[in-house]
């Protein structure tokens, strides 16, 4: 009995597990090298994972592309900064935050859930308003909301510091904490993907007109995608600030919204599997690039191959696989476990029926 | 059934107006009219056919009755309930539903998945949905193939699905437009087999736009003919098929 409906669990579960053990091998891989340059490398592809995966809850499921995410990464990174830099410091460069957080210091789990619960609230304002717009008008209000966080964040002093840094936050992230949270990340993703919400959005993002007479909420539903989607790219930051340690706004802009995208969009927007697969292989491309141009194999690159040659693959990718890797499909074990354990169900209730 | 009662069952979202009444509805685009003051009155325990030729207006009264299109004038009653301001879901929830003559399906989402969709935005459960679907399919006979892809279906098959998809939670009304559209004659026999029966097994109104005449004269209770946006006549199709008017303008052609 138990083993009649752990199969079909397992099945229905499957590509987030399977996607887990790889982020396990390399993780686990990168530990073993020892060598902190990997280390360092491996970190940041978790904490990437965790926004793509993040940005793919939205892109993916709703078909609309975002180019505002990353103002969420940069409003996490923040949160998790306010929270945890020294005191002191924020005593006299962050004079305009209130007492709280001026003169605490949370711990790590408060600060990421900081991250997580600040770019949720943004997003549920921005998102009421501007996910009644169709596709391209609000890929291009997301697009706004990244350039006002980023002009609100390098301009308002007292808060952020404006265009110096915030010092002294904990680097206490490393490959393993980022893969603990990347699992987090996907597993959510997963849920939501296959939950009522997930089903009703994909709906609508196959024919709206459709979904429509179908009885389903394309706002809410749209809205409710958003705001888990900005909640985890914020986690991201989050991670990330305590990751680098030190926090400037730069890199929450043009340069990040764009890798993120291409990941999204080499491993295939329409999967989960493609998500994750996009950040190993862009990652993967782009390290060994770099290691060509610094001379890796004797001859050193000229400077720019690394961005020169992303920009190749995307556009052969765009080319020969439009869908992306994966092609919208999602990882599993090639038998057919699902089709199986429905039949048989099916098998047994209709006895019953009769 | 009392007013009250009645009221209340429709905006609970409980599918039971006992009749859909478009009443003196016109349409005008830029000062076009697609129809013009018609009305007409679909029973729950009737197919109600709805004939004309091509640019009649039959899709875009459908249209009106279902929340797509805001009439210019007149209004859609389910009820006593007036429907101004209800979007499409609206229309929906509380027991209207349609198919498309385009078919419309979720291309990227399984057989069984596409009347799931309907299921989960009434308020079931996923699991609870799927059951339901599972016996719509296996009702109108692509049960087997539930687990495919909609986009590989066959075209007969894409149609039934789409009705399979809006008969989800026992809708009250159901607008079918144009559900034969391209089929043979012996699928389209099959076809209009189950739709008769749909009233009997749903408690629920068919509005059935069709252009095979012996068809829709032989399963409609009630016809009624648009031309040029405008009523040419109602009737029994007894009624219709002696009706002078229609036969020169519709049935003639056919003749």
């Amino acid at each position: 009995m138990s083993a009649k409906t752990l199969l079909p669990a397992l099945a229905r579960h499957q590509s987030p597990a399977l996607l887990a053990l790889c982020l396990l091998a390399i993780v686990a891989l990168a530990s073993l090298t020892g060598s902190d340059t990997v280390q360092v490398t491996v970190a940041e592809m978790m904490i990437r994972v965790i926004v793509v995966v993040g940005l793919y809850v939205f892109i993916g499921n709703s078909g609309i592309i975002s180019f505002g995410h990353i103002g969420f990464m940069c409003v996490g990174a923040y949160a998790a900064a306010w929270a945890t830099a020294q005191p002191t410091f924020k005593q006299i460069m962050l004079s305009g935050l209130p007492v709280f957080l001026q003169e605490a210091e949370y711990p790590f789990l408060v600060a990421v859930a900081g991250s997580f619960a600040l770019p949720a609230l943004v997003a549920l304002i921005l998102g009421a308003a501007i996910m009644r717009l169709s596709g391209t008008a609000c890929s291009i209000a997301t697009f706004a909301f990244l350039v006002i966080v980023n002009s609100v964040y390098s301009n308002w002093d007292s808060v952020t510091a404006g265009v110096s840094s915030i010092i002294g936050i904990p680097t206490v992230v490393g490959p393993w904490i980022g893969f603990a949270f990347a699992l987090l990340a996907i597993a959510v993703a997963h849920l939501f993907q296959i939950s009522r919400f997930g089903l009703m959005l994909r709906a609508s993002r196959d024919d709206e007109v459709a979904a429509r007479a179908s009885a389903v909420d394309v706002l809410k539903v749209r809205l409710a995608a958003f705001v888990l989607s900005a909640a985890l790219v914020g986690m991201g930051g989050g991670l990330y600030a305590q990751f680098l340690g030190i926090l400037t706004v730069d890199p929450f802009y043009l340069n990040l919204s764009f890798i993120t995208l291409a990941m999204l969009v080499v491993g295939g927007m329409f999967s989960l599997t493609g998500a994750v697969c996009g950040v190993v292989a862009v990652t993967a491309i782009v390290e060994v690039l770099r290691f060509l141009e610094r001379g890796g194999l004797g001859v050193a690159l000229p400077q720019g191959s690394q961005e020169l040659g992303l920009g190749v693959l995307m556009a052969l990718i765009l080319v020969f696989r439009p869908k992306g890797l994966t092609g919208g499909r999602e990882l599993r074990i090639p038998r057919r476990w699902p089709q199986l354990g429905f039949r048989r169900k099916r098998l047994e209730q209709r006895p019953q029926e009769g | 059934m009392t007013m009250v009662a009645t009221e209340r069952a429709v905006t609970a979202g409980g599918a039971s107006a006992a009749e859909l009444r478009a009443e003196h509805l016109t349409v005008r685009f830029q000062g076009l009219a697609a129809i013009s003051d018609v009305s007409l009155q679909v029973e729950r325990h009737q197919v109600f056919g709805l004939i004309g030729p091509n640019g009649a207006g039959k899709t875009t009264l459908v249209n009106c009755l279902t929340g797509f299109q805001r009439p210019t004038e007149g209004r859609v009653l389910a009820g006593r309930t007036d429907t101004a301001g209800w979007s499409p879901t609206e229309f929906r929830r509380n027991g209207i539903a349609r198919t498309f003559q385009a078919g419309r399906l979720f291309t990227d989402m399984t057989v069984v998945e596409n009347a799931e969709v309907t299921g989960v935005s009434l308020g079931l459960s996923r699991r609870a949905a799927r059951v339901q679907a599972m016996e719509l399919l296996d009702w109108i006979g692509i049960a087997d193939k539930a687990d495919e892809h909609a986009s590989i279906l066959a075209y007969t098959d894409q149609r039934r699905l789409g009705i399979a998809r809006a008969l989800m939670l026992s809708p009250a009304f159901i607008l079918l437009d144009e559900p034969a559209a391209g089929m043979s004659d012996a699928e389209c026999e099959d076809l209009m087999v189950l739709v008769a029966s749909i009233p009997t097994t749903f408690i629920c109104g068919v509005l059935l736009i069709e252009h095979n005449m012996r068809v829709v004269m032989g399963i409609s209770d009630r016809i009624h003919v648009l031309d040029g946006g405008r009523t040419l006549a109602e009737g029994t199709p007894g009624e219709i098929q002696r009706h002078e008017a229609v036969m020169a303008a519709y049935l003639g052609l056919e003749a």
